[in-house]
């Protein structure tokens, strides 16, 4: 093992299902003790780069390195520095809450008197305490979330991989989980997360990397990235009347326009006059402008631009995993 | 990784596929109650004596009842999502599946006492050398759980792993000795019968109750089950493994 500052070092990753890329080339260095977010839209290619990452699939080209320990070549000892929570709940219904968590300690070699210990720091931190003891079966989707990333966390793994790990939870669980990462990094855990949620991934991250079709396509800081977009500003309206994209795409200086429920985001230009221009749009087709906010680019704008998408597209994205089937 | 290490791994496992997996009902139906009907069927229909009856119907529990709980074993972790947790865990491929192989071993000589005590007793039939009946009981128990394994890796959901298992089970029901002795078969259907598991497990049953001392054929048919588990352990790891890629 060499010592390095570098938690993962994934050097030019790539996987082919027949003709298909699913990961293309991808590298980048994960810094110990930082967190670091995988954002893309759905068959980006960043659960295929975390099953890589973490030996569940083998790539056909290039290398992972977990705190120096290569993950095909090292495998098991690489496997024992880090933690897993899959986007899909993977706990068995059959057992207790406590029994899987110390089933997860045994097969992580934690000590035998700190299992039982760690079990119940968990299920307390996790607000599953008093259910503890009941089969995982009966418990709600949320309570299996909590239960699946409280198993991943057990062993106090160096380096931790959460894919979407607040999908499926309440608001008050996610904000609950959010505070659990942010005080594991504290701890020192680095930490690599896929959310679809690119507001939490802009409150977590250090540094994100934006992946499209098997390829990564901006890797900055997160302000870096909002501070990419073209134009730097972003104006949100509604009108009285109806307005199509279409409509205020026409308008001198707009760069981009995208639909928000009832309001219309406008990616414009550096024009002073912006505003004049759209009140006269408004004027000529006798419509009254009914909220105008001008707002700093957020990530969802860097995204968008970035990747490509359109809206709708990143909307299909957060639809939440469909459960598994259960033969048992 | 140790060999200690991975060992003790592999009995957490089966701890833990023995209170996940012991009270499916699968292992009662397939492992316990369709080979006693089965052989009560044929029994009540051919003459055989009690020291065949017996080895046969044993190792067909044992059979069933091993190859039950492991055809299932694996192929629920993959439906449920649990296989990738194992996977991702720093336990390899060969410990994965050798644990879960111990589980199955253990069911198999429960169901066997099960079935051995009464049925003896009724019979009023000795067991010359109980110890030798246990370890092939035991042996057996962990060739057929194996074959389990190799099922339940290859198959994706619990109906083709039942499939798979049937078409293993009872061709070698027939032809492994249970029901009519090898001796009796064709030369062909002998031959094919040699190259079944089973058929060595009743061999080394019927001698273990025949004789108080353990004999060459004994020894020869206990050596060839370990030969058939670690074929079918090693194939069973290789295409685990291959799934990874």
């Amino acid at each position: 093992m060499t010592i390095t500052t570098s938690a993962i070092i994934a050097t030019d990753l790539l996987k082919k299902y027949g003709s298909l890329k699913a990961v293309n080339g991808v590298s980048f260095t994960v810094g110990k003790g930082s967190i670091f977010g995988l954002l893309g839209p759905n068959g980006a290619g960043k659960t295929t780069t975390i099953r890589i990452m973490t030996g569940l699939t083998k790539s056909d080209s290039g290398s992972v390195s977990i705190l120096g320990h290569d993950i095909k070549t090292d495998m098991i000892e690489a496997k024992k520095k880090i933690g897993i929570v899959p986007e899909a709940s993977n706990i068995y219904e059959e057992m207790t809450a406590e029994q899987n968590l110390i089933f997860a300690a045994e097969l992580y070699g934690v000590p035998s008197k700190e299992r039982k210990k760690r079990a119940v720091e968990l299920l307390t931190d996790f607000e599953l305490a008093e259910r503890s003891h009941d089969l995982v079966v009966g418990f709600s989707r949320g309570m299996k979330r909590r239960l699946t990333i409280a198993c991943g966390m057990v062993h106090r793994p160096e380096v931790l991989f959460l894919d979407e790990p607040t999908t499926g939870l309440d608001v008050q669980s996610a904000l609950a989980l959010r505070e659990q990462i942010r005080k594991l990094n504290k701890e020192g855990t680095t930490i690599l997360l896929t959310t679809h949620y690119l507001e939490e991934a802009d409150q977590l991250c250090d540094t994100i990397a934006m992946i499209n079709r098997g390829k990564i396509v901006a890797l900055d800081k997160p302000e870096n990235l909002k501070a990419s977009v073209t134009g730097s500003r972003v104006i949100e309206l509604s009108f009285s009347g109806q307005v199509t994209e279409a409509d205020l795409a026409s308008i001198k200086d707009v760069i981009e326009v995208h639909r928000a429920g009832d309001k219309l985001r406008l990616i414009v230009g550096d024009a002073e006059d912006i505003i004049g221009e759209i009140s006269d749009f408004a004027r000529s087709r006798k419509l009254n402008i009914t909220t105008i906010h001008t707002l700093k680019p957020s990530l969802e704008d860097a995204f968008l631009k970035i990747t490509g998408l359109n809206p709708e597209d990143a909307t299909k994205d957060k639809e939440p995993p469909k459960p598994r089937r259960n033969d048992g | 990784m140790s060999v200690k290490e991975g060992l003790t791994k592999a009995l957490y496992i089966a701890r833990k596929d023995m209170r996940v997996y012991y009270l499916k009902a699968p292992n009662f139906t397939y492992g316990l109650l369709m080979p006693v009907a089965l052989y009560l069927a044929f029994s009540a229909a051919g003459n055989l004596n009690p020291g065949t009856l017996i080895s046969g119907l044993v190792s067909l529990v044992v059979l069933f009842g091993s190859t039950s709980i492991e055809a299932v074993a694996v192929v629920m972790e993959k439906t449920n999502g649990t296989l990738e947790r194992l996977l991702a865990a720093p336990v390899s491929c060969f410990d994965i599946l050798f644990g879960k192989a111990l589980a199955g071993f253990m069911l198999g000589p429960m169901t066997a006492v099960v079935v051995l005590v009464p049925v003896t007793i009724i019979s009023n039939t000795s067991v010359a050398n109980p110890l030798a009946v246990f370890v092939a009981i035991a042996v057996s128990s962990f060739t057929f759980a194996a074959l389990g394994i190799l099922v339940s890796v290859y198959a994706k959901w619990i109906p083709e792993a039942q499939m798979y298992s049937n078409f293993l089970r009872f061709p070698m029901a027939f032809l492994g000795g249970a029901f009519i002795p090898v001796e009796t078969m064709p030369s062909l259907l002998q031959i094919i019968s040699r190259l079944l598991p089973l058929t060595y497990s009743i061999e080394a049953m019927k001698e273990g109750m025949a004789n108080t001392s353990v004999t060459g054929t004994y020894l020869l048919d206990i050596s060839i089950l370990v030969f058939f588990s670690i074929i079918i352990m090693i194939v069973s790891t290789k295409m685990l493994e291959k799934r990874l890629s």
